[in-house]
């Protein structure tokens, strides 16, 4: 992860580095992030954080986050991605039902009178919450007392531009030039 | 003279330890028991120190200098959520309990900001009621400089700890540290540790102005004195809090209901006088499950004693 700050304040910008590559990191995060900029203007206060991410959000199957064959009876699912399996489980249990559903262990299930390619292509998260869990260390990273926040999204490309009382138009059109710098549509 | 030592070690024979401490006319200013592990803080004569470490390390344990004993200090933050309070603010709060001192962590209401930080005024009687307080702030030199102001107007000696180095506020506060700012980490590597120890050595130099005052018009009574008397009391003897006295540098804190015990904290007798004549006992401004007793100076309690006397 590749990090930009812009900003006068020369001991707060070192450690808004290390803090997000830091908070970041510990919320496992940084790897989905190409790059990322921060724009600290602590005087206004006014703060655009925008990031890059490596690729952008899509819709999981089964088959991305699991191991799926065809077996004697049904099909057999090998979880590969734990923080999915409850999601899987779920969707298993809703399209045939939990009799045809047997978990023989946490990872391992049986799905009874069930194909491969169609257990394979049943959609478990639809990437709308990994965008919500990025923007989520996206605002921890930012100091607390900024609570007036937009954000703008399109594509791999998520700003969010914070200040503490009134966000003024001219800061909404910052916070867009800078999407756009990154990359982002500027019809947010 | 007496010298505040930390004993640190395990509960097994520690009753030989009371025993000498007792023997010698020392005090025990603090008390801590967990699990197996026991730490006491006492207060012993200068020249039977050699013979209360001997007790202590043929028990098993270690006997460390306390700089800080008999201080009961706040470490405030501008809140307790996880951006401001987590890290720098635990690791200050333990360097301090390291160095004796007894401490609370205090996250202030309307803190956050810098345009719209605030304290009010419980918040700042709250703090006074401590011996010093400590206070945290952040990264951003013009947000340390105006959040400055949240500590005008509180009494006790204050300690401002900071990333950056701020500007033009030396009035508000007793001493400042920097170096210390948000972090997502721990404070483990050498340099974090030189630096808790630089907290604890500002803390314990702005302290001393304090001490100094007390020693040219000092208490009626010592504090750990009235701790002693009132040990026996059994609402405080059954107190499940931990700590349920702690010795500040002009009285305690005692952790039981003001108005079920004003009356006999009041009465109890401190050399010949009651409590109440030589003490200001008041509830916590925190709540009423706290009482604070504020030791008179000799000659406070001398000035009341002619006043009464020309009555």
């Amino acid at each position: 992860m590749e990090i930009e700050i812009v900003g006068q304040d020369e001991y707060g910008s070192a450690a808004y580095s290390k803090l997000f590559d830091e908070i970041m990191s510990d919320l496992n995060k940084a790897v989905l992030i190409d790059r990322a900029r921060l724009t600290l203007q602590p005087e206004g206060p006014l703060f655009i954080f925008s990031i890059v991410l490596k690729a952008a959000p899509g819709p999981k199957t089964i088959g991305d986050v699991s191991t799926v064959r065809n077996d004697v009876g049904g099909a057999h699912v090998t979880i590969t991605e734990e923080r999915y399996a409850p999601d899987i489980l779920q969707e298993l249990f809703k399209k045939y039902g939990r009799q045809a559903v047997t978990q023989q262990t946490r990872f391992d299930l049986d799905v009874k009178d069930a194909k491969e390619d169609e257990v394979s292509a049943i959609v478990v998260s639809s990437g709308e919450e990994d965008r919500r869990e990025i923007m989520g260390a996206l605002w921890r990273t930012m100091p607390e007392g900024i609570k007036n926040r937009k954000t703008f999204m399109s594509g791999g490309v998520i700003t969010v531009v914070a200040t503490e009382e009134i966000l003024l138009p001219e800061m909404i059109e910052a916070g867009k030039a800078e999407h756009v710098a990154m990359g982002g549509s500027a019809d947010v | 003279m007496f010298e505040v030592l930390m004993y640190d070690g395990g509960v097994y024979r520690s009753d030989e330890l009371y025993e000498i401490i007792d023997d010698v006319g020392g005090v025990v200013l603090q008390k801590n028991r967990s699990s197996q592990m026991l730490t006491v803080v006492m207060s012993v004569p200068e020249e039977d120190r050699a013979a209360v470490e001997a007790v202590c390390r043929d028990i098993g344990g270690e006997v460390r200098e306390v700089p800080l004993a008999g201080t009961e200090i706040a470490v405030v933050g501008p809140t307790l959520g996880r951006h401001h309070m987590p890290h720098p603010i635990c690791d200050i709060a333990e360097i301090l309990r390291r160095s004796g001192a007894v401490t609370v962590v205090m996250g202030m209401a309307r803190g956050r900001g810098k345009k719209t930080s605030q304290i009010s005024m419980t918040e700042r009687c709250i703090i006074d009621e401590y011996d010093g307080a400590i206070f945290m702030m952040g990264n951003f030199k013009s947000c340390v400089e105006t959040k400055a102001e949240l500590m005008r107007d509180i009494h006790v000696p204050t300690l401002l700890v900071s990333g950056p180095v701020p500007e033009g506020i030396d009035d508000t506060c007793d001493a400042i540290v920097t170096g210390v700012g948000r972090k997502a980490a721990r404070m483990r590597s050498s340099e974090e540790r030189a630096k808790l120890d630089e907290i604890v050595e500002a803390m314990e130099r702005i302290l001393e102005d304090k001490k100094r005052s007390l020693d040219e018009d000092p208490l009626f009574v010592h504090p750990a004195e009235v701790k002693t008397i009132l040990e026996g009391y059994e609402p405080i003897n059954m107190c499940l809090r931990p700590a349920p006295m702690v010795v500040h540098l002009d009285g305690l804190r005692i952790k039981i209901p003001y108005t079920e015990h004003r009356e006999y904290l009041e009465n109890v007798q401190v050399y010949g006088r009651k409590l109440g004549d030589i003490a200001v006992i008041q509830p916590s401004k925190i709540d009423d499950s706290s009482i604070v007793v504020r030791i008179k100076t000799r000659s406070q309690v001398e000035d009341e004693d002619r006043r009464r006397a020309s009555e």
